[in-house]
């Protein structure tokens, strides 16, 4: 695909058109987490992803409108050998999502990575998602700095959010925002800090913990 | 069957859905019909039926030979069945349906047994894969169904997904597989959806069976049926996929699921299903390409580009003329069965395959490209100029010369502590 949207029209302006990829096991939030950014809410009746799903959303990046075309793709391993591997071709960025009440979910981390590798992906901005932040219990969920460990082993980096609470709706945001910046500017994806956080590699947004969450007690998400 | 009141919708249409079918006769089938099934006949169901108000007397005529037919089924042809499957509006009720939807499969009675609980199953591979897909099933349930019965159904359908893979061990779970689950589930109950499940999974010509296989690529290959059918009825909305290489992909859950998981409403879903569990197993591929063809105005008016052919065909509009779409494909399978069409797959699948092969050469390339450079910079800073010399001496020269210049100045500094005393 190219990196501009077809039109030939004279006099209409072109957009810069970048293709993400979003992959992770089954059921870590990766279809809710699409939804989030492209529709600005949360996915009530989530169903499997079966093959490939797709969503789009412009963004404003400096003076310019840029097309995010999301990929969201099955997370069952029969569908990504001979399935999903049309759907690499000409990927501008890769978004790994796990689940951070399943820490197997965060095991298969590798395995994306290996896969990653595979279709030469390695140098390609990527970030890591931990999705379902709003679960669980801090002792159930995975501690941040186990998470923070493998992304700095990755060298990408680490977000951890909600796609069900519209308080972590920014957090979302600025995943997406992360790779459209980066893509735009075609600079090796570096690591922004945010909110005073030092610590290397983090990216903390404001979790907006004084105010409570409408639905925080339930999980909508599994 | 006091679930059509569901919606409070009342009067001489039950006749089709309601309390006056299971006549005399068709209880001597022995439907075993759960009965948090029936108490949740679907209301998308019930909108069906009022279409009846007016009801195309073909429909109605066909509905009367139906009812004859069902007074003594055990005198009747598989092909008479089929033939009420296929013609237009298909089997009309779920009612008929529950019975007749085994007999075009050809299960019996005998086999259709208890279902055994959920914890005997639990300990099962899959059993995370499946709950976790059934779970996210909830729009496939009627809409305002309590709770009770909502999880009540979903514990059914786990079983009904784990039993068929207990059983066939070889034969692989797929994501989808529990649409096709659900939908039997809904129609026939949990003891007959079980043979009738099984039926369509296991067997040489069982038509979900290759998409159980160890990998996807049988199920690939058949998806692939879809171009070549597709360029017999619109060769300029073939081109048009082609130019955009936008693949079959968008294709894919109606095959898996025989558009179980993509349509919203349940009366096209049921109605589809009648006329494949009589047709050949590739037939959906056929129903595909006619589907796409139906919608070539869309199509040709879209950008040729990839993403978006792949948004606008992969999310199905509510009003698809589907009893359109069933005769096309039905024609469309009579002039050309898959031997028909099949040099073009595999031309097809070896294009396919030189451009995968080009695109990891690239890749290859590309990545030893990167190695290249990588190895030719060793480190920031020290990149520059480093001619032919060895990384590892250049740096332990480099250390050794800043050192003898970090000690000559220390010295000057503080001359004192070598020569003072």
């Amino acid at each position: 695909m190219s990196e501009t949207s077809s039109s030939q029209i004279p006099g209409l302006i072109q957009k810069k058109v970048f293709k993400i990829i979003v992959l992770g096991d089954s059921g870590v939030g990766k279809t809710c987490l699409t939804y989030r950014f492209c529709e600005g809410q949360f996915l009530d009746k989530s169903e499997a992803t079966i093959g490939v799903d797709f969503r789009e959303r412009s963004v404003r990046i400096g003076n310019e409108d840029i097309k995010l075309q999301l990929w969201d793709t099955a997370g069952q391993e029969r569908f990504r050998k001979s399935m999903v591997q049309h759907y690499y071709r000409n990927v501008h960025a890769v978004v790994i999502v796990y689940d951070v009440t399943n820490p197997e979910t965060f095991n298969s981390i590798k395995s994306w990575m290996q896969e990653v590798e595979s279709h030469g992906l390695t140098n390609y901005p990527r970030v890591l998602v931990g999705n379902k932040c709003d679960c669980g219990t801090p002792e159930t969920r995975m501690a941040t700095y186990v998470a923070q460990r493998t992304a700095d082993k990755y060298g990408m980096p680490l977000f951890e959010t909600s796609a069900l609470l519209d308080s972590e709706c920014d957090n979302v945001e600025s995943i997406f925002m992360t790779l459209a910046h980066k893509l735009y500017s075609k600079q090796p994806l570096r690591v922004v800090s945010v909110a005073g956080d030092q610590s290397y590699g983090v990216v903390t947004l404001p979790r907006h913990k004084g105010h409570p969450p409408a639905k925080a007690d339930g999980c909508l998400c599994s | 069957m006091e679930s059509n009141n569901i919606d409070g919708d009342a009067g001489e249409k039950h006749n089709i859905n309601g309390d006056c079918l299971p006549s005399p006769k068709s209880q001597s089938f022995d439907l075993n019909h759960t009965k948090n099934i029936d108490d949740i006949s679907t209301p998308s169901e019930l909108k069906f039926d009022q279409e009846f108000n007016f009801e195309d007397p073909e429909i109605t005529e066909k509905r009367k030979e139906i009812e004859k037919c069902l007074d003594n089924p055990e005198t009747v042809f598989l092909e008479q069945w089929q033939i009420f499957a296929k013609s237009k509006g298909g089997l009309l009720s779920d009612d008929y349906r529950k019975i007749i939807w085994p007999l075009l499969v050809g299960v019996t009675n005998e086999e259709m047994t208890e279902p055994p609980s959920l914890d005997e199953l639990s300990t099962h591979g899959e059993y995370n894969q499946v709950v976790l897909d059934v779970n996210r099933s909830l729009k496939r349930f009627p809409p305002g169904i309590p709770y009770e019965q909502r999880v009540a159904l979903q514990d059914q359908l786990t079983v009904l997904i784990l039993r068929v893979i207990i059983k066939y061990p070889h034969l692989k779970y797929y994501q989808g597989y529990h649409d096709v689950a659900i939908t039997l589930l809904l129609v026939c109950g949990a003891r007959a959806s079980f043979p009738l499940l099984c039926r369509l999974s296991h067997g040489p010509r069982a038509p979900l069976a290759p998409f159980m296989q160890a990998t996807m690529r049988p199920t690939q290959h058949l998806l692939n049926y879809m171009l070549p059918a597709l360029r017999r009825l619109r060769p300029d909305v073939a081109d048009c996929l082609h130019q955009a290489q936008v693949g079959t992909m968008f294709a894919l859950p109606w095959y898996l699921t025989w558009f179980g998981h993509s349509l919203n409403q349940y009366a096209d879903v049921v109605r589809l299903y009648d006329y494949f569990l009589c047709a050949p197993p590739l037939f959906p591929v056929y129903v595909t390409a006619a589907l796409v063809a139906c919608r070539a105005r869309e199509v040709l008016c879209c950008e040729p580009d990839m993403a978006m052919l792949h948004c606008l065909l992969s999310r199905l509009p509510d009003d698809l003329p589907f009893e359109d779409i069933l005769v096309t494909a039905k024609q469309l399978y009579d002039e050309n069965d898959p031997t028909d069409l099949e040099a073009e797959v595999e031309e097809y699948e070896r294009k396919e395959e030189e451009t995968r092969r080009q695109d990891e050469e690239r890749m290859r390339r590309r990545q030893a490209a990167v190695r290249a450079r990588r190895h030719r910079q060793p480190a920031a800073g020290t990149g520059a100029g480093t001619g032919g010399w060895p990384r590892a001496l250049l740096s332990r020269r480099a250390l050794l010369a800043t050192a003898t210049v970090l000690l000559g100045v220390y010295v000057y500094w503080r001359p004192d502590l070598l020569f003072a005393r």
